[in-house]
């Protein structure tokens, strides 16, 4: 990525700013995309009740089966029938409130000038949410729940992993500089 | 001067809990789990704006999530507990709720 590195940095009040090279934003780009898509609805027309579609109650009620996106909508209850019942009601605007997240850091990608981006508080939060979800996606992946640091770090050169971990990495490091702008905020 | 636990106090105690459990008081509770993904600084960040915790409260419930793999983050009715869980989801923290009485 870029040689001088600096993420996000607090621009006065409400106000954090980054500047990306072209080749970063149109990672970022594609990954937001790739959020977007990922939570796309589940397609089940012949089973949908259209009026219970319209104010977010799904006939889904089972866990997604792919493990990228059981890790986005987790169950909310050990108890398997609480869990269904919650899910039933709730997985549909959950979706759609991470595609929002992701969708505003697309808006806010699309609209840089010169690779710099600004964000308002909420923005700021939007894109924490959506580089969150896009980490998950990238964790489940690389299995980081059973492969330390230093196993994803020696990677092979030839190992198609090695440029996702290079990705995951990156963008803990964007989270977490603008996380350090709001926090000085807050302070 | 220590007050010497009575029989009766502990009845008292044990009226206040059957009660609690007959009029539907029990606080339930939100419980967020420890993920290997998730950085130290972005719980803490989510915790304060969900909850409005000061960082110190914050820092302290997520340490403990890290180092015990959980810690309840917030307590009350199961409807605003539902509540509490679904906005930690939105922000990928891996959160569930159950009854307060029963064993985390």
């Amino acid at each position: 990525m870029s040689e001088v590195q600096h993420g996000f940095f607090r621009h006065g009040d409400n106000s954090y700013l980054a500047n990306f090279t072209e080749a970063e934003r149109e990672v970022l780009l594609n990954l937001a995309e790739q959020i977007i898509e990922l939570l796309a609805e589940r397609v089940d027309h012949h089973n949908e009740d259209p009026l219970a579609a319209m104010v977010g109650i799904t006939v889904h009620d089972t866990p997604p089966e792919d493990e990228v996106l059981l890790r986005l909508l987790p169950n909310a209850y050990a108890d398997q029938v609480d869990a269904s019942e919650f899910r039933r009601y709730t997985e549909s605007t959950l979706r759609q409130k991470k595609q929002a997240h992701a969708m505003a850091m697309r808006m806010h990608l699309k609209a840089a000038v010169d690779g710099v981006v600004e964000l308002d508080h909420d923005g700021a939060n939007a894109w924490l949410g959506a580089m969150n979800d896009v980490r998950l996606a990238l964790g489940v992946r690389l299995r980081v729940d059973t492969n330390t640091q230093q196993d994803l770090e020696l990677l092979a050169p030839d190992d198609p992993m090695r440029g996702v971990y290079a990705v995951y990495s990156w963008l803990g490091w964007l989270q977490e500089s603008l996380i350090d702008a709001l926090m000085d905020e807050s302070q | 001067m220590p007050k010497v636990k009575s029989k009766n106090d502990v009845n008292e105690k044990l009226d206040e809990e059957l009660k609690a459990i007959f009029s539907g008081d029990i606080p339930w509770v939100t419980i967020v789990w420890d993920d290997p993904v998730n950085l130290m600084t972005y719980v803490t960040y989510v915790l304060m704006e969900l909850f409005g915790y000061n960082k110190e409260k914050a820092h302290e419930l997520m340490m403990k999530v890290h180092t015990e793999g959980k810690a309840v983050v917030s307590t009350g009715s199961r409807e605003e507990m539902e509540h509490d869980v679904a906005r930690l989801h939105e922000y990928g923290l891996w959160a569930t709720l159950q009854r307060g009485d029963q064993a985390l």
